[in-house]
């Protein structure tokens, strides 16, 4: 999970070109749309495309892609859900 | 004094028919045109439906009176098919006896035909028939073969404000003759379905995979479509001129920005709700002259919420009767505003309501609901025909009688 | 159409150096490739770093010069934004055709597509300096700018103030290829500052950005008056010089009264007939071409009409960027401008001197 999390900071940062952010800057538990990382609405289809290129997982609904991406920490566990185990 | 603008002449072509009067039929049988593609080379073949001009390129340019020649696009070909009827309609049978403007508009150009031979273009190694699509990607290609196969050969332009591209064009043209500048414009705009729209849509997460449901609770995005629209646009005094037949005035229009984000309008719909409101103005008519509205209503989450909303401010509790087209013919991008242009001119001059397919349940967002049952012997007399797309570009028209 | 149509301020990003300052203090920039690309500015002094990353290149040249253009009419929000581009963003177009084909349609990044969008430019304008009022886009190759022009003199003479007007192109190597296959492209490669040395088919290609803030009222600040604007489509050689006539007659203006022409040459042999037309018609009138400084593209006559405007309120000729010129005119009172797009699009400017 902390593997998972830490590889994620790091696409996210180059998904979408965060150029002033490091990895660590990005808390696991902070929000990553509005007032957290200033994200919009076409950062969260980006970082789907990035769901669905890396770890091959579909989000059809923005609705319900909303709650995934609130945070590192949502991803992570909606990640590790979808994987066999 | 400003002079007024009269619209003299209609063509067009869309999923659910090739001329004016087919369009009429469709809408008044509850025809919806949507269905499965059978030209695009896409995944999508059978997952996303779209409203597809049901001929060939082939075919299209055998109707266009124009087959064996090389270089026209489907997108030139609509367009051609739709000038040349708002041509006849208009009784104009050589553009050159009045100096006539031609005012296009067009999304994606010749995308439709490039985009198949695109990596050929690109690659050095091949050379063959694809070359003679090179200069067809770009928007003034379409306009300019429109032009020369008809013989205009005064002010060309080509208008691209995505959604609102063919609105805009109309508005221009009218602002053309307002102006002095010109005394006949022909405006509109063409749009072919391409592999490269219908993924970019897609990967906006805002493509139905069932038929779209304009202002439905449960709407979940648009469809597609394709077609072509003009309008000939006569100045007052040219008209009094030649005794021309007017089918509808041109009475106001408004252009307005949401400048709130790229691709999505403001929650509150204050662009939209501006636009209607300027345009209306702009008409010197009040709310209460408004019998319908021919909504953009492309059934995408924010824009239904937002024009909704925006009907609602303007017209309190006294909203008129509203419908999208959408379920008819697709979201036709360039030609949208064009093609919607000319139903709010049927709905005048046929006094009828259109219905807006797929409708059952009421957005929780709104106190209003479209109308979904044909209307006939409606008394209208002013349409509000709404275009809103990308970039925060709204236009709003206002279409109304002629009362000679 | 009456009124009239004033430049406010202006702001050019072009393959000079033209973002900065003082034209008489730059030299000029030679390119020995027949691809001449922009000398771009800092953008993170006019764009947020959290809008800066999404953003292509062109979008940033676009907004950019859109941004400095109103600052330096010191206008924050215009009271319209209207553009011209022929080929809009061609980096997201090309990329997003590329990703359509290399991911088979499937998990696709929206942002090209979005940018790909001709009046993607004219949105973020709008966004960046709220502005909620007329937003147009034309894309009519060599008719682009110059619509955008048009339909602003038209919301000047329709009461509006303060339009902001402005064009944007880009050139990829991907898309010089794809047009060197019709023969736009000199088959030699030459050194912009030759280049009407080189007499032969083809030019060399260029790109830019440029933007007016335009008024009814002139100020102090007022660089120089549009006076004129014509537009022809595929004109006969009669019907041009015809054409150039009336327009003069109709700007009230003698052909004496001319103090330079900035002509649209770019030394391809097979449009050259149509500059013709000028050397006989104002055979007197000192004439300087400008292709040589940004290249051929479709909005090529926005870099003109920033330039002509330039050396009328500085009543300077940066002669360094003009070796061909033999002696100065002493005064600029009235410029014209002669454009041609490929010998389609063909355009006359008349520009006054305040």
């Amino acid at each position: 999970m902390e593997e998972l999390k830490k590889k994620l900071k790091v696409q996210i940062i180059e998904a979408l070109n965060l150029q002033d952010t490091r990895p660590e800057d990005i808390l696991d538990n902070a929000p990553l749309f509005g007032e957290g990382l200033g994200l919009d609405s076409i950062d969260s289809l980006e970082l789907m495309v990035l769901l669905e290129r890396s770890y091959q997982i579909k989000v059809e609904d923005p609705r319900e892609g909303r709650k995934i991406l609130q945070s590192v920490q949502s991803m992570a566990e909606f990640i590790q859900s979808k994987q066999p185990a | 004094m400003a002079e007024r603008v009269y619209i003299t002449g209609m063509g067009m072509i869309t999923a659910i028919g090739d001329d004016v009067a087919g369009n009429l039929q469709s809408l008044r049988s509850k025809q919806s045109g949507l269905g499965f593609t059978s030209h695009l080379d896409t995944i999508y073949k059978e997952k996303l439906p779209v409203a597809e001009v049901k001929y060939t390129t082939l075919q299209l340019s055998e109707i266009a009176g124009v087959a064996g020649i090389d270089g026209y696009t489907r997108t030139t070909l609509l367009g051609l098919i739709a000038m040349r009827e708002a041509l006849a309609q208009a009784g104009i049978t050589d553009v050159q006896q009045e100096p006539t403007a031609f005012i296009n508009a067009s999304t994606v150009g010749g995308m439709c035909d490039t985009e198949n031979v695109y990596f050929d273009i690109v690659n050095p190694d091949k050379t063959g028939d694809f070359l003679k699509f090179i200069d067809t990607l770009d928007c003034a290609d379409c306009t300019q073969r429109i032009a020369d196969t008809i013989g205009i050969t005064e002010h060309i332009a080509t208008i691209s404000t995505a959604c609102s591209s063919s609105a805009n064009a109309l508005m221009y043209g009218a602002r053309l003759i307002k102006a002095g500048l010109t005394r006949r414009v022909i405006c509109g705009g063409t749009e072919a379905l391409t592999r490269f729209t219908l993924n970019g849509f897609n990967s906006l997460k805002n493509i139905d995979k069932h038929p779209c449901r304009p202002f439905d609770n449960q709407r979940n995005g648009l469809n597609l479509g394709e077609g072509a629209a003009y309008m000939v646009l006569e100045s007052e005094s040219l008209v009094k001129e030649n005794n021309s037949v007017v089918l509808a005035e041109l009475s106001g229009y408004a252009n307005t920005n949401e400048a709130f984000h790229p691709t999505s309008p403001s929650p509150d719909g204050d662009g939209a709700y501006a636009a209607m409101k300027d345009a209306l103005a702009m008409s010197g008519r009040t709310i209460a002259d408004v019998q319908y509205v021919n909504v953009h209503g492309t059934a995408t989450l924010t824009n239904d919420v937002s024009e909704g909303k925006a009907l609602q401010r303007l017209f309190g509790e006294t909203v008129p009767k509203f419908s999208s087209t959408k379920p008819f013919t697709g979201h036709t991008l360039a030609a949208a505003g064009a093609i919607e242009a000319i139903y709010s001119v049927l709905a005048i001059r046929h006094q009828l309501v259109f219905p807006n397919l797929n409708f059952t349940e009421r957005m929780e967002e709104l106190y209003v609901a479209p109308e979904t049952q044909l209307l006939e012997g409606y008394p209208i007399q002013h349409v509000i025909s709404n275009s809103f797309g990308f970039g925060g570009n709204n236009a709003s028209l206002v279409i109304s009688n002629y009362e000679g | 159409m009456k009124g009239k149509c004033y430049i406010q301020g202006m702001a050019a990003i072009s393959p000079q150096q033209t973002f900065e300052g003082d034209l008489s203090a730059q030299p000029i920039v030679i390119s020995s490739s027949n691809m001449l690309s922009c000398v771009e500015p800092d953008y993170r002094a006019f764009i947020p770093g959290n809008s800066l990353r999404r953003m292509s290149r062109i979008l940033k040249m676009g907004l950019t010069a859109a941004l400095k253009a109103l600052q330096d009419s010191g206008i924050e929000t215009p009271g319209a934004i209207v553009t011209g581009t022929g080929k809009g963003s061609l980096q997201d177009t090309e990329r997003f055709i590329k990703e359509i084909r290399d991911y088979n349609e499937q998990a696709l990044n929206p942002t090209p597509f979005i940018q790909s969008t001709y009046n993607a430019v004219n949105g973020l304008i709008a966004l960046q300096q709220k502005c909620t009022q007329y937003n147009n886009t034309f894309v009519h190759r060599g008719f682009s700018f110059e619509n955008a022009l048009l339909d602003s003199m038209l919301l000047l003479h329709e009461g509006k103030t303060d339009v902001l007007a402005g064009a944007f192109e880009e050139i990829t190597t991907e898309h010089f290829y794809i047009k060197s296959r019709i023969g736009q492209w000199k088959s030699e490669n030459i050194s912009n500052d030759t280049l009407y040395q080189h007499f032969s088919p083809g030019t060399i290609s260029g790109e830019g950005a440029a933007f007016f803030l335009l008024s009814s009222t002139s100020t102090n600040k007022t660089y120089a008056e549009l006076a004129g604007l014509k537009m022809l489509y595929k004109p006969s050689l009669e019907k041009l010089d015809t054409a150039l006539q009336t327009f003069l007659k109709q700007q009230g203006v003698q052909p004496e009264e001319i103090d330079l022409v900035l002509t649209g040459r770019n030394a391809d042999i097979n449009y050259e007939r149509y500059y013709h037309v000028l050397d006989t018609r104002l055979g007197n009138i000192p004439q300087l071409p400008f292709k040589h400084l940004c290249g051929e593209y479709d909005t090529a006559g926005a870099f003109a009409l920033w330039l002509g405007a330039q050396l009328l309120k500085t009543q300077q000729l940066p002669v360094q960027w003009f070796p061909m010129l033999q002696s100065p005119p002493a005064k600029l009172r009235n410029l014209l401008i002669y454009n041609n797009f490929f010998g389609e699009q063909h355009v006359f400017m008349l520009l006054k001197a305040i």
